[in-house]
């Protein structure tokens, strides 16, 4: 079982996969915010869940990159990280 | 586009005036330093240090060594981007300044506003890295961005879409002589309605896969002398070096420039452009002197009236000889009296950013009634007046810019002094 992704984690992973800069605790104060008010495209979400799985080893959920918002994302990504057992 | 006695005549004409420029060049970052480097013939030929390059047989360029792309482009299209449109980002900031066209001209009328590239090779050094990825990992370790940011479009699209400009907008995917044909891309889409267009052309070939590229034609220079790896219209000539860099300009429709209060630069007059096969040079003394004919025909400008050439200098003997003769060829004994220059002697060729440094030069040596010489070139072995040593005073009211391509395209442009006030 690995552990859950956290709000801070992603937003170190949308600095790094999409150059958005983003303070984590903003981030996580306002997890409902849409990821295109950010200024993340659908490009940089999926970079991200590539790093993700490449970083963890394990297969996201196949909409994980279609998600809104950091809370949707979250949730259906650690749903997968807390049960794969990767 | 014609000349100013027919513009007289028909009010309907919508004529394409520079109002703004932006160069991000190997001597200079800015129009202004750009310039003054440029008119002091200063050489900034060097050794190229970029990282992975160091053992290439390829050893002087001109690179872009004082910019910081951060400094001027957001750190989301620094990770999202290649250099190349960091270059083209930051020199259309730059125009878009010189110009002062902002946001408030434009934002009821986002149609208005177009943007056009020239781009040789795209994105290079991204395009590198991703496949690092590809081969030394997997396919699920190359960066989804891979997918926009090599493409010869990707300059276009970030400019028009960081700038919200919704006009017409195209990428001219050629040879060095694409940079010129940009312009008429963008003066066509003035003639059809469009208010501006952002328009010009920025390479970054110096990355270790973009060289390599290179090192398959014939005329590149592998000179390790940066004094005489690149001298056109000399004996010792033995092919060009290659730089990265370029510039972007906001041309506009006369009228509506005048309407806002901007100040009409140069006159775009007179465009053409011929094609005669890569590495043929000899063929492309016919092809150029047809295009410099077109040019002139559709600026309704006599041979007679051109005050300064902006030299193509490929810097191989059969090509130097080519331009030489198809100057005289198109501009009869006054194309051996016009003064000749190529300011690239001392950057390097940008590819299709080359001929639109050329373009800048050109609209900034009219304005100071200076002809910029030829760096590293003294020794002239053809019967052209090539203006070397110090820059030249004269009165400049007409310039033509040619440009050929290693894959054969020729083209010229016919650039005409702003009407006075």
């Amino acid at each position: 079982m690995s552990d859950a992704l956290t709000p801070q984690e992603l937003a170190t992973l949308m600095r790094k996969n999409a150059g958005i800069a983003v303070e984590p605790a903003q981030l996580a104060e306002n997890l409902d915010s849409r990821f295109d008010a950010y200024g993340l495209d659908s490009l940089g979400l999926l970079g991200i869940v590539a790093a993700l799985e490449n970083h963890r080893g394990a297969s996201m959920p196949a909409d994980a990159e279609k998600c809104a918002t950091p809370r949707e994302f979250l949730a259906l990504v650690n749903n997968t990280l807390t049960k794969s057992g990767a | 586009m014609s000349g100013s006695r027919t513009r007289r005549e028909d009010p309907g004409r919508r004529d394409t005036v520079v109002t703004g420029l932006g160069v991000i060049a190997p001597n200079g970052i800015g129009a202004d330093v750009f310039w003054k480097s440029t008119q002091e013939g200063i050489s900034v030929l060097d050794r190229i240090t970029r990282e992975g390059c160091e053992e290439l047989p390829l050893k002087v360029g001109g690179e872009v060594r004082d910019l910081d792309p951060g400094t001027m482009v957001e750190d989301r299209f620094l990770v999202q981007t290649d250099r190349f449109t960091h270059f083209a980002m930051a020199a259309a900031d730059l125009a878009l300044a010189d110009a002062r066209l902002g946001r408030a001209d434009y934002e009821d009328s986002p149609f208005d506003v177009g943007v056009v590239t020239a781009s040789g090779s795209g994105g290079g050094e991204f395009g590198q890295r991703e496949l690092q990825e590809l081969w030394g990992k997997s396919s699920r370790f190359v960066g989804p961005y891979q997918s926009i940011a090599w493409f010869y479009a990707a300059s276009t699209g970030q400019i028009s879409i960081r700038g919200g400009f919704k006009g017409p907008c195209g990428v001219v995917c050629s040879d060095e002589a694409g940079g010129l044909d940009a312009f008429a891309h963008a003066a066509g889409a003035i003639s059809r309605g469009t208010d501006a267009v952002v328009v010009g052309s920025a390479e970054a070939p110096l990355a270790p896969y973009s060289v390599v590229c290179q090192l398959g034609y014939e005329d590149l220079s592998t000179s390790d002398d940066p004094t005489r790896a690149y001298r056109p219209f000399t004996s010792d000539a033995r092919g060009f070096v290659p730089a990265e860099g370029g510039a972007m300009l906001v041309v506009e429709e006369n009228a509506a420039a005048l309407r806002r209060g901007a100040r009409p630069r140069a006159r775009v007059a007179g465009h053409a452009a011929t094609f005669t096969g890569p590495g043929r040079w000899q063929d492309s003394r016919e092809g150029l002197a047809r295009a410099i004919r077109g040019a002139l025909a559709q600026a309704g400008c006599a041979p007679q009236e051109v005050d300064v050439v902006f030299a193509d200098a490929v810097g191989t003997p059969e090509a130097d000889r080519a331009e030489a003769l198809a100057i005289v060829d198109a501009l009869g004994d006054h194309g051996r009296r016009v003064p000749v220059t190529a300011p690239k002697t001392g950057i390097g060729r940008a590819y299709c950013g080359g001929p639109v440094l050329d373009v800048a030069a050109a609209v900034l040596a009219m304005e100071h009634g200076l002809v910029p010489p030829t760096p590293n070139v003294f020794d002239v072995c053809h019967d052209i007046d090539v203006v070397t040593g110090n820059a030249r005073r004269a009165t400049l009211r007409t310039a033509l810019v040619l440009s050929r391509g290693l894959m054969g395209s020729n083209s010229a442009l016919v650039l005409r002094a702003a009407d006075p006030d």
